[in-house]
């Protein structure tokens, strides 16, 4: 993507004010979105991505320039301005690299590049949700499908003597349904996605994925109003994973915890979670949809224990967080784009499988709220305030699922919820998303078996 | 390669492959950023990119690529699949515009805030940090310090004949503050947004910024039931950013706006008129032409509770029989045309802040709202989102209270809307600053205390 001594002489260019380290990460990314709605292709797009990021440390001070301008002048002009901004003495240094660089070698195996696949082919696809979605029930108003490709080629350098390369194929298909009776609309949703070429979504069970979608409309569309209060919550698997991304992935994030804004700075060894919750972020679970070879750093993926059995076991680190807080790296450096410096982050967080079956969490609660899929959320690291919406929600009475709920938002303290997990389910399941942070919007997995809440605020509009 | 060099190569080439009209849109961004944390400088980025789009008419139908590399392998790239897109689609087909005959003359850059060096920004977010932390014994850190100046070019050109463009920049400075007394810990965000650096002052940034912060220690949880609300303005503000979806003829005719068939009728209050300025000074989504090409003008989308008009493109435009708002929109080079406003804000009223909870009995202040992603949805418009306010008792601010939240539904909320206040502010959501609001009082809304 770019020839080795071209990346040499900007990685010595970089140190020429005294940097300790500098970095190059080239970026040539293909992609395609195309979105089916009113049962029609509307939008179809297809995009290259392309430039080149320098990084400069000097013990704890971070540049990062970012260009697309590609020729030489363009980028040592990119170098020099970074290096500027380097408060410290005037250096030379000649950085060589290893003579071959390294093609990383994937465990991510993809059939069907789908750059090579034929968009008309995608359009299949597209048409069959459409289908299932419009077909599902009358009050079906709307059925917004999108599929999602890239390939994204990239090039890590540092002057430590990474030299290396990796290719990342991943392909979603998100659908949405929108169910209305007039005057109220209510909107499904399902968005899976892999680190897998096109076979993935060729073999996606529609019937399953695109049909979900449609009946959380629909039953939301015949859902009363949540109630507002403190209840028993259990939230399913796969998405559900989601708030203790927010309440905890967050907080257990280098780029919090270094500079002390996360309650679970300086907490290693201790207890911070209730006994039943083991606390996994695994980048190498194979083609999952925030699964990556190598991180955004050029260091491989592995899978890091957080917190077991209730105890804090470690952090997600990258290479200038790792500095401040004098710890090694732990593959979790990423990145959206060459735009951003990467930070540390998330990969494929779940929490491990308990001994309870989903039969007997609900007939433990005798009055609770059960929430079935989980919307997005967001968390305040500084102090693990946490809030996420409920897609599908139901009242539990009795031990049973009663009515169906719309409208509950789950609020709380992200430090508190996890030591209140009473209840851990056998069936761990995974879901896609997309993170965003500040290195940009990532995809990430979250993932958990169901399990129980003892107590958390919901917030609906039947106070 | 240079752009021009560029577009010219991939018109002429477009040419000899049947695309019978070509529109090149071109983006150029600059970007300087540098944040510190306890005195030493602990981020600092620069950027120059560059991005275009094209799209073009093959048998009628419209084709979308773009790069960020120019170079001779992307002209190919971008027109095979142009012509492979527009093969396949199915949509009513849009148009390349000729142009209109007038477009206001306004530079929305600054040139003296091109000149601000980088050692004068770190040196003000230094300045600011240690009178942030002098202010108060209980500031503990800063989670945040952070200032940053942008400066967009926007091209279009077509083979229509059309050429036009527009250039912004702007500035930002957020600071978010966390404090601590006993074990309670709270962090809130200040911003500025300005094209007159000289005009930020150090003394004024660092006390707003921390009483802000300050004066959310000490909650206390209270009676989950509904309440008369008021939303600060800037609450107020990334309140409407997420619904102004509906207020687009796109969203409408695709069936996902609730105001579908309410053109003429009352949607609000009367009290409300929400107004969309593309001209207006210090934004950087002021424009003088949409994304299609169509000059911009000053809209009353709803003119005294009644709603006037949706915001339109070329193409939603054509289908309801009227004319372009001048609202196509691609939030990037890597878009295809949408609808979205220019710098769109509710009219302020008379009152004062402290004159809307002075006539509560009892009620709600919310300063800030968190999670408009994913709990608030404009095609229903259903929200209960998480929230930060006080609690008001015989019109006087008692205390602030625990995370609350705040549910109801956005088109009811329009009507209940009893007073607005006189503050304007426009909502730094996003860092586009470009959806602003008053303070607003609303009748009664669902609020639980954690």
């Amino acid at each position: 993507m770019l020839n080795k001594s071209l990346v040499e002489d900007v990685l010595s260019a970089a140190l020429v004010t005294g940097g300790d380290f500098s970095e190059v990460f080239v970026e040539d990314k293909y992609t395609n979105n195309m979105t089916y709605q009113s049962s029609r292709l509307e939008k179809s797009i297809s995009g290259r991505d392309f430039g080149v990021g320098i990084r400069i440390f000097k013990g704890l001070q971070s540049v990062y320039a970012y260009t697309n301008d590609f020729s030489k002048d363009g980028l040592l002009q990119a170098a020099n301005t970074a290096a500027k901004a380097i408060e410290g003495n005037q250096t030379q240094r000649n950085i060589l690299l290893p003579a071959e660089k390294r093609m990383v070698d994937t465990n991510h195996p993809v059939k069907f590049a789908p750059t090579k696949v034929k968009k008309a082919r995608k359009l299949n696809v597209l048409r069959k949700a459409n289908e299932i979605i419009t077909n599902y029930d009358p009050a079906i108003s709307q059925a917004i499908i999108r599929l999602l490709d890239e390939e994204q080629n990239v090039l890590i350098a540092n002057s430590e003597g990474t030299f290396v390369e990796d290719k990342r194929t991943r392909t979603r298909l998100v659908n949405v349904a929108i169910a209305s009776n007039g005057s109220d609309m209510q909107t499904g949703f399902y968005g899976p996605g892999a680190l897998q070429g096109f076979e993935y979504i060729e073999g996606l069970d529609l019937d399953h994925y695109a049909k979900e979608s449609a009946r959380i409309a629909v039953t939301m569309l015949h859902a009363d109003p949540a109630p507002s209060g403190k209840f028993p919550v259990i939230i399913d698997n796969e998405f559900g994973g989601v708030i203790f991304h927010e309440a905890c992935g967050h907080g257990l994030e280098a780029a919090a915890v270094a500079k002390n804004n996360s309650v679970f700075a300086n907490k290693e060894g201790e207890k911070v979670a209730s006994d039943l919750v083991t606390y996994i972020d695994d980048g190498t679970l194979k083609n999952e949809w925030g699964s990556i070879n190598i991180d955004d750093e050029g260091e491989k993926a592995r899978r890091n224990v957080l917190i077991e059995n209730g105890i804090l076991k470690g952090y997600l680190i990258d290479k200038l967080n790792g500095r401040r807080m004098n710890a090694a790296s732990t593959g979790s450096g990423r990145r959206e784009s060459y735009k951003y410096a990467p930070t540390s982050r998330m990969t494929n967080t779940y929490i491990e499988p308990g001994e309870s079956t989903p039969e007997e969490i609900i007939a433990n609660t005798e009055s609770g709220i059960y929430a079935k899929y989980m919307g997005g959320g967001s968390v305040n690291p500084a102090t693990a305030d946490y809030n996420f919406a409920a897609l599908e929600a139901y009242l539990v009475k009795d031990g049973k699922i009663d009515k169906p709920l719309r409208g509950a938002t789950l609020i709380g303290n992200g430090a508190e919820t996890i030591q209140k997990v009473d209840m851990v389910g056998n069936n761990l399941g995974h879901g896609a998303g997309m993170c965003g942070a500040s290195s940009g919007s990532v995809p990430v997995n979250v993932g958990q078996p169901m399990l129980r809440v003892s107590e958390i605020t919901v917030g609906g509009r039947e106070a | 390669m240079e752009i021009n060099v560029f577009r010219d190569k991939i018109f002429t080439e477009a040419k000899d492959m049947g695309i019978t009209e070509l529109e090149l849109y071109y983006e150029k961004e600059n970007q300087f950023s540098c944040e510190i944390f306890k005195g030493e400088m602990d981020g600092y980025k620069s950027s120059t990119v560059n991005g275009v789009s094209v799209r073009g008419l093959v048998e009628d139908r419209m084709g979308y690529a773009y790069t960020e590399k120019l170079d001779d392998e992307s002209i190919s790239f971008l027109l095979n699949n142009l012509k492979e897109n527009a093969a396949l689609m199915e949509n009513e087909p849009e148009e390349i515009y000729p142009g209109d005959e007038r477009y206001e003359d306004i530079d929305f850059y600054s040139a003296s805030l091109a000149e601000v060096t980088p050692e004068e920004k770190l040196d003000f977010l230094k300045e600011v940090e240690k009178k942030i932390y002098d202010y108060d014994s209980r500031v503990i850190q800063t989670d945040m310090a952070t200032l940053q100046d942008t400066t967009i070019e926007k091209a279009i050109y077509n083979n229509k004949g059309l050429s036009l463009k527009d250039r912004n920049n702007l500035l930002i400075v957020v600071f978010s503050v966390v404090v601590k007394e006993g074990e309670e810990i709270k962090s809130d965000f200040h911003v500025e947004i300005t094209q007159d650096f000289h005009s930020l002052d150090t003394d004024d940034f660092a006390k707003q910024a921390v009483e802000n912060v300050l004066s959310h220690l000490g909650g206390k949880t209270y009676e989950t039931k509904g309440y008369p609300v008021i939303f600060k303005n800037i609450a107020a503000a990334s309140l409407l950013d997420v619904f102004t979806s509906s207020f687009s003829a796109e969203s409408v005719q695709q069936g996902q706006s609730l105001l579908r068939g309410k053109l003429g009728e009352t949607i609000a209050s009367e009290l409300v008129t929400l107004t969309d300025d593309p001209f207006m000074k210090e934004s950087i989504e002021s424009r003088t032409f949409d994304s299609e090409g169509v000059a911009t003008r000053k809209t009353a989308v709803v003119n005294k509770g009644r709603l006037e008009t949706f915001f339109h493109n070329l193409k939603t435009a054509k289908k309801d029989g009227v004319t372009s708002t001048g609202h196509g929109y691609k939030p990037s080079h890597k878009d295809t045309i949408g609808i979205s406003p220019s710098n769109l804000f509710i009219e302020p009223g008379e009152a004062s802040y402290e004159q809307l909870y002075e006539s509560l009995d009892e009620g709600i202040i919310i300063t800030n709202l968190a999670g408009l992603h994913s709990g608030a949805s404009a095609i229903s418009g259903d929200f209960s989102l998480a929230a930060n306010g006080y609690y008001v008792k015989d019109g006087k601010i008692i205390s602030p209270a625990k995370l609350m939240t705040v549910a109801g539904n956005f088109f009811d909320l329009l009507h209940d809307i009893e007073q607005i206040g006189n503050d304007l502010k426009f909502t730094p959501m996003g860092m586009q600053g470009n959806i602003g609001s008053p303070s607003l009082k609303v009748k009664r809304l669902s609020i639980a205390v954690d």
